[in-house]
């Protein structure tokens, strides 16, 4: 059971089940708990070796007991989402925790993971249960719905979920060549049904320059 | 846990963003009905509805530049957003809020403004490194912790500064007495005997309100242009540092300068 106290520790109640954690961000527990690195995010061969072909390193270990765990990571923003049944697309590095009995895995993003600088691949969460996120600044969540769709800035997206349809948008013209650019050169449209992350704040991407 | 958050954070939608408001301390929410709204470039993060942003060059807006825009040469770091929506600003997770001016003047450190409603005229302040806003309207600004109003008169911490409303007198203000003579002198040049840190401040007098950050760490500055090289301008022909500061005149050879002055010879 995920629980936040305060908005940057997450406590998860366990009874003999177990969490899926980022390596090394366990702050504290009680009771009895075994703390166990699963190489390869825990995805078996074939997902160790997608992982290392595709750059979306993530290093996972297995908290399994009964008592309490807290987690922490550099004091971010810690977000809790559920999960039934759909699928949740997040970078590697803004995932803290999951659900044992949740499946992660990797997947190809495109121009859209270029753009916010991270890379071609993301990751995937998907099933039953509950994941928690890192965001730079509490995340707002904004619902994306057939006849609203919402278009983000890359560097402050971190996740979504849902069904959605992404498409990139950019906005480069022979202005921004000329150093006039809007300063928003590069967006991604989300369309269809679901929920979108963002944070207040933005990375360092080649479109903040243009 | 149900699907879609509905236990768990806030979900949001075009009908439940607060128009013109704060959605949480760190994003702030603005509602274009086929308006404009002048930004720093790359605020933005997210917006519903059809929203475009051009650079303050854009032969289009020159009419709008010509009203509320006047220094040109920083011109480029700013845009226009215009459309019709719901537009989300943030600025590296600092704190943001809005505040209104109605018919009047605030000074703002550069670096902290984020956005304005071009009812508002943006202008550089003679003080190097700081932007004026004049006229009614909002505007949104950022700062580092929540941002609080004293009234002069009152001295302030030069980091904590974040700008000032309704001219009062910005000035520097030294403890000349702690500063100066033989004692002094060691102290500043050796930092033993303590020097505190907060020997200078900004003094404000008069009728006004300033606005101070809650931490002493500075928000990055934003270049506000050159101003003209001319005599009698402040800053005149060097871009501004951030600092209010006055290059030193040069000295004459055998002279000690600050050290002089410091020993009290």
């Amino acid at each position: 059971m995920f629980r936040l106290q305060g908005s940057k520790v997450l406590a998860v109640e366990m009874t003999g089940d177990a969490v899926k954690a980022k390596n090394g961000s366990m702050v504290a527990y009680d009771g009895q708990m075994a703390f166990k690195k699963l190489s390869g995010g825990g995805e078996g061969l074939r997902g160790m070796v997608t992982r290392r072909l595709t750059g979306e390193q993530m290093t996972v270990m297995e908290v399994k007991g009964h008592g309490t765990c807290w987690f922490a990571d550099r004091a971010s923003e810690i977000n809790l989402v559920g999960l039934q049944g759909d699928k949740l697309y997040v970078e590697s590095s803004n995932l803290l925790a999951t659900d044992a009995g949740l499946r992660t895995g990797t997947t190809f993003t495109g121009l859209r993971g270029a753009s916010q600088g991270n890379g071609l691949f993301t990751t995937t969460v998907e099933g039953h249960g509950q994941a928690a996120i890192m965001s730079d600044g509490p995340a707002v969540v904004l619902r994306v719905s057939p006849q609203y769709p919402l278009t983000v800035d890359p560097g402050a997206y971190i996740a979504h979920q849902g069904s959605l349809r992404q498409s990139f948008q950019s906005g480069v013209t022979f202005r921004t060549l000329l150093g006039e650019g809007g300063g928003e050169a590069f967006q991604i449209r989300f369309e269809g049904d679901g929920l979108v992350y963002v944070q207040p704040s933005e990375r360092n991407t080649i479109a903040g320059d243009v | 846990m149900s699907t879609y958050g509905a236990a768990g954070p806030v979900v949001y939608d075009p009908m439940t963003l607060p128009v013109d408001d704060n959605v949480n301390k760190y994003t702030f929410c603005v509602e274009l009905k086929s308006g404009q709204w002048f930004l720093q470039k790359g605020k933005m993060i997210a917006y519903y509805g059809s929203i475009d942003f051009n650079g303050i060059g854009h032969g289009r807006l020159d009419r709008l530049v010509r009203t509320s825009f006047h220094s040109p040469l920083h011109a480029s770091d700013w845009v226009v957003a215009e459309g019709s929506g719901r537009m989300l600003l943030a600025d590296r997770a600092f704190d943001v809020n809005s505040y209104d001016l109605e018919d009047g003047n605030l000074t703002i450190r550069s670096g902290n403004l984020l956005a304005f409603q071009p009812s508002l005229a943006l202008k550089q302040s003679i003080v190097p490194g700081f932007l004026t806003l004049i006229g009614t309207g909002k505007f949104v600004a950022a700062s580092n912790g929540p941002v609080v109003f004293m009234e002069p008169p009152i001295r302030v911490d030069p980091q904590a500064l974040v700008g000032w409303a309704d001219c009062p007198s910005p000035c520097h203000h030294y403890d000349h007495g702690y500063m100066t003579g033989v004692m002094g002198g060691l102290r500043a040049l050796t930092g033993l005997g303590g020097a505190s840190g907060e020997e200078h401040q900004f003094e404000f007098v008069g009728a006004g309100t300033v606005l101070l950050q809650s931490t002493e760490t500075l928000m990055a500055e934003q270049a506000t242009g050159a101003v003209p090289h001319e005599p009698g301008v402040p800053g005149g022909g060097i871009p501004s540092t951030g600092h209010p500061q006055q290059p030193g005149t040069p000295r004459l050879p055998g002279q000690l300068g600050d050290l002089q002055r410091r020993f009290g010879l």
